[in-house]
């Protein structure tokens, strides 16, 4: 097993510096003739439904990926793509019905929407785990129902915070402030300079839940406790609550309205200074860096942060993970698995990852020697997006509660609530217990 | 309408004189056949409706009953999610405090939506059609451009309206800066406040609504025959009397067919709130169908999401029923003396 | 009938000339009210064509060109949704199951309301008013329970999956619109035929169908439209790009993650609607010519 890490995590540094088609197919055979844990069975043909990607080079990745797998294995995959927010009514669908694409690769807890629909890949991720250094903590809480795997979390999408250099030292900050009152006083100094910054506040399930859960968590509040018990009403969640009513006074008007693409707008446009994002922001004014001065500009003086530390002491991120399931369903469960591990190995996971800019982060230890993080400064800030990141429940469980709490946007409406001035804090909190004890009852 | 029925009333009697003996053996035989003749005219229309409406309706409203989460039949509860949604009252009536405040917002916002959007889409709507009922060059042109809102995908329209909405490139705040409605630099916040929010839905709404309504009622208009516009001329009637005691009632049948289903389908919106806002800012703008399916797919709830939908069931019954019983049923009964 | 008729006349004022108008009047009355409404209607319109021809950077920039206008228009989002996707496969899906569903509803909607309004059998009226149930449950959740019928069907992601699910929410708007119509042609005519020993068939497609024309394209102008848009049941019983119809693919297709195509997104939804433009315009021409002539018959 060693010896095997070893080797390919030679090779991988080689190949992600240069992603050359005939080697990966000349590697993938060899894969599947030596390595490959599970066979596919005869005849076995795979639909897997994704979300559809930020970047354009990971979908060539991921599809150079899929092309090396059916010539060694001989089962063709189909890639069917949906738009993020359409990825979980077709997997609901097909759950309840029992019948659609084997796989589907989707967001935050979609697996714990429906376990009993999924197929155990413990083995899966138990070999994975083992060969490249172990999964993080969290992959392992979004992966797991139970004793058992239901999905591979095979990658995070590090939400971070997205600011332009320019704009920070205009204000007076020589860098990112680390902790919670200096980033409450950056952004009351970014609005003074006129360059605001901004968070979506309306119903965006990835930058809207990334950054309330991050006021909530840094000040101590929580959703639930060790044994789910909800405990939200707190003096931390009204300190949160302040916190947040002051950021949000302190951000250009209008987020409450903004989803998951607004940001990215109106960042490119200068009309915000600092917001938080993925980094596709900074990949989107990469490409046109070559057309168009402004983009090359923002580009250049645009940076990652991590999320500044609040009275909690410790980092209170959020990050997207996307997990990928088999359907237990699926006429081939062996191709499928065949398929999750030859993803997962790193000489097959590496391009891939290259392939997407930094906005797919690793979820096994083996990625931390990934050529590609070295690449870019702009983009260290992604790597440890597995380590840093809390999970869905946070102290409690990640299960089907915490994926319909999530659902439902209780924090971010409880947030959304005091922030907008349509409640007081403590009526927020109420409201917000009253909902969370409802979906968590025994 | 009204003239051709008169008209044909005496083509019909003339002809009926005529071969009076054989009329009492033709009509018995069709009063012996009838409900067979019916049945098979339903035929159709019946199979697609039990096929496939019966059975999902059913289970629909037995899922409320349960605690079904998604790919798991839930067990029978009773009333419980009613009791949680609406609330409990054995312990006490403010229902906004023992039910669920968001599910009270929700049958609020979609009463205030469909009330209003519907309102202003049958006030437009009937202009409109007046207006295009009138002489002008280019009418079949117009009359078909106006179509066009209806006619463009709701949820493609919807983005573009999103667009039109955002918050810091809005073509409208730009427009009112132009003209100097607004200071230069205020950004108005068309989805991101309560009320603006709900204006704004309502809106792009209403600009879907309104080409239907008026086409459909400018083809009830056309029924109207000119001679009775000319004698009440004759007579000196001014023009609200003209529309109010001619047109108006020429055309209630159809305006009562036309409103009833704005109503339901109003009520029952879901792309475009889904769109525009998903139920924000602070689930201002959530409806019952976009809460339920936030509860039942996004969050799981089979069981919660259905009852949501079933709660609208009393809502869209009255509205059927005031149709049904109000405005069309006296109007064929009307209709029914005619004959 | 018109019982209002003759108090319309007893309130006798002496306005009564006002219905000859004057140039100056016909703009106020008519002409300004019409533009601001068409200005209204259509600038979303107008909105959605200038974004698909806009270069990318000028659409979120409202300083350094002209928000309402262009001078670089490209073809290039056109040419991307025209040449690099599906999109003619898309359109033929769309056109193609909204054309059966239409069909197959106006066919059970003719037969439906012919029978409730003209056969009169016992309980037609109990099952004129339970034809409405069908719009009770919304198709928000209802795609969760019907998703399970299309797949013991056999159905799941095939173009029948929609052909025979949307009739449901077509077929009771289109049988009381009809039934409207069928209700102001006279019993006469078709007491004569059956006197002349027409079957009921006969009258139905000879009579009852030819004067109810205009509530025929009324029915169908609502029904094709309605498929046209719909979006839940498209996107959730269709799985293979290659079935998918024009809004879903439009939306699967233009958004990378949380990136939108503005551009390609437009030009989607416009060149789709561009054929039903046409139709139409055909169609409501000919709508109010099936009117005049009904009501000289």
């Amino acid at each position: 097993m060693s010896f095997t890490r070893r080797r390919f995590l030679g090779t991988s540094a080689m190949a992600g510096a240069m992603i050359a088609g005939g080697d990966l197919l000349g590697r993938s055979r060899a894969w599947a003739a030596t390595e490959m844990k599970w066979t596919p069975e005869d005849g076995a043909s795979l639909q897997l439904l994704r979300w559809k990607r930020f970047v354009q080079s990971e979908e060539d990745a991921f599809l150079k990926l899929v092309a090396a797998f059916t010539d060694a294995t001989g089962v063709q995959v189909e890639v069917l793509n949906e738009s993020l927010d359409d990825v979980q009514p077709k997997a609901s669908v097909a759950a309840n019905v029992g019948s659609g694409p084997d796989m589907f690769w989707g967001l935050y807890s979609l697996p714990h929407l429906f376990p009993e629909k999924c197929m155990d890949v413990s083995d899966v991720c138990d070999h994975i785990g083992s060969k490249y250094g172990g999964w993080a903590p969290s992959a392992e809480t979004y992966g797991k129902s139970g004793d058992s795997w239901i999905a591979v979390p095979v990658a995070y999408n590090a939400n971070l915070i997205n600011y332009r250099k320019s704009a920070i030292e205009e204000a007076g900050f020589s860098e990112m402030p680390g902790d919670t009152e200096g980033f409450l006083e950056l952004c009351k100094a970014l609005q003074g300079i006129g360059k605001p910054a901004g968070m979506a506040l309306g119903h965006a399930s990835g930058d809207g839940n990334a950054w309330v859960h991050w006021a909530l968590w840094s000040h101590g509040g929580y959703l639930v406790d060790e044994n789910d018990q909800v405990i939200i009403n707190s003096p931390e969640t009204e300190a949160a609550l302040n916190y947040a009513k002051a950021l949000f006074d302190s951000w250009i008007p209008g987020t409450a309205s903004w989803n998951d693409a607004f940001n990215n707008k109106a960042f490119l446009a200068e009309e915000v200074w600092l917001t938080n994002n993925g980094v596709s922001i900074y990949a989107a004014a990469k490409r046109q860096a070559g057309e168009d001065a402004k983009m090359a500009e923002i580009a250049e003086d645009m940076d990652h942060a991590f999320w500044p530390i609040g009275p909690s002491s410790t980092p209170a991120e959020f990050h997207i993970c996307y997990p990928l399931l088999g359907m237990s369903y699926t006429p081939y469960p062996n191709a499928v698995k065949a398929f999750m591990q030859f993803m997962m190995e790193v000489e097959n996971y590496e391009p891939w990852c290259e392939g997407a800019v930094a906005y797919l982060s690793h979820p096994y230890k083996a990625g931390d020697d990934f050529a590609f993080w070295d690449a870019d400064p702009k983009l260290v800030a992604a790597k440890p997006a597995a380590w840093r990141t809390s999970t869905a429940g946070h102290l409690g469980s990640v299960g089907e509660r915490a994926a319909a709490a999530l659902a439902d946007f209780i924090v971010l409406d409880m947030l959304a609530n005091v922030c907008t001035g349509r409640q007081t804090p403590e009526g927020a909190m109420k409201l917000a217990e009253r909902q969370a004890k409802r979906l968590y009852r025994a | 309408m009204a003239d051709v029925t008169r008209s044909e009333d005496h083509a019909g009697q003339k002809r009926t004189a005529k071969s009076a003996p054989k009329e009492m053996s033709a009509w018995s035989q069709l009063q012996t056949n009838r409900n067979w003749l019916g049945m098979w005219f339903m035929l159709p229309a019946g199979l697609f409706l039990i096929l496939f409406l019966a059975y999902p309706l059913g289970l629909g409203v037995w899922l409320s009953f349960t605690d079904a989460r998604l790919g798991r039949a839930g067990e029978f509860i009773g009333l419980e999610n009613y009791a949680w949604l609406i609330g409990d009252f054995t312990e006490g009536w403010k229902f906004w405090e023992i039910g669920d405040p968001v599910f009270w917002l929700s049958v609020f916002n979609t009463l205030l939506y469909t009330v209003v959007a519907s309102a202003i889409k049958f006030g437009i709507g009937l202009y409109l059609a007046l207006l295009l009922n009138k002489h002008m060059p280019f009418k079949a042109i117009i009359r078909a451009v106006v179509l066009i809102p209806f006619i463009v995908p709701t949820v493609l329209s919807a983005i573009a309206f999103w667009w039109i909405f955002d918050t810091q490139f809005s073509i409208l705040t730009w427009m009112l800066q132009e003209v100097g409605a607004i200071a230069e630099d205020y950004q108005v916040n068309w989805l991101g406040e309560p009320l603006m929010a709900r204006a704004s839905v309502i809106f792009a709404n209403i600009w879907r609504g309104v080409p239907f309504i008026a086409i459909t009622l400018l083809a009830g208009l056309q029924t109207v025959p000119p001679s009775l516009y000319e004698a009440s001329v004759i007579d000196g009637a001014t023009r609200w009397q003209m529309f109010r005691y001619i047109t108006y009632p020429l055309l209630t049948p159809i305006i009562a067919v036309v409103m009833t289903f704005s109503v339901l389908f109003t009520f029952t919106d879901f792309q475009l709130i889904w769109v525009l806002t998903r139920g924000g800012p602070v689930n201002t703008t959530h409806l019952m169908a976009t809460l339920s399916y936030q509860r039942a797919i996004l969050g799981g709830n089979l069981g919660e999401g259905a009852a949501i939908s079933t709660a609208m069931i009393p809502f869209l019954l009255a509205a059927i029923m005031f149709s049904w019983f109000g405005l069309q049923r006296r109007k064929w009964q009307h209709g029914e003396a005619n004959d | 009938m018109t019982d209002a008729t003759p108090s319309a006349a007893k309130d006798d004022h002496s306005e009564g000339m006002q219905y000859l108008e004057t140039p100056l009047n016909r703009v106020i009355t008519l002409w300004i009210p019409l533009i601001i409404i068409m200005i209204v209607l259509l600038f979303p319109f107008y909105w959605m064509s200038l974004t698909a021809i806009k270069p990318d950077k000028e659409l979120i920039d409202l300083e350094t060109t002209h928000p309402l206008w262009t001078w670089s228009p490209t073809f290039k989002h056109i040419r991307i949704l025209l040449f690099e996707t599906e999109y003619p496969t898309w359109l033929w899906n769309t056109m193609s199951i909204a054309m059966g569903a239409t069909i197959l509803s106006l066919i059970a909607s003719v037969g439906a309301a012919y029978a409730i309004a003209r056969i009169k059998y016992r309980g037609a009226n109990w099952v004129g008013g339970a034809i409405f149930l069908a719009y009770l449950v919304p198709p928000s959740i209802l795609f969760i329970p019907l998703a399970s019928i299309i797949v013991d069907y056999g159905l799941f992601d095939t173009p029948f999956a929609l052909i025979l699910t949307y009739p449901t929410i077509l077929i009771p708007f289109s049988t009381w619109l009809l039934m409207g119509y069928f209700k102001t042609i006279p019993f006469e005519l078709e007491e004569c035929a059956l006197i002349d020993g027409a079957t009921r068939w006969q009258i139905l497609t000879k009579i009852v169908l030819p004067l109810a024309i205009p509530g025929l394209i009324s029915a169908f102008i609502f029904c094709f439209t309605l498929c046209w848009n719909e979006y839940i049941y498209a996107l959730t019983f269709i799985s293979s790009p290659s079935n998918k119809t024009v809004p879903v693919a439009i939306v699967t297709s233009f958004t990378d993650g949380d990136i939108f195509r503005w551009g390609s997104i437009m030009a989607g939804a416009l060149i789709g609607s561009l054929p039903l433009v046409i139709l139409y315009a055909f169609f409501v021409e000919h709508y109010v010519a099936a009117m005049t002539g009904a009501v000289k018959e």
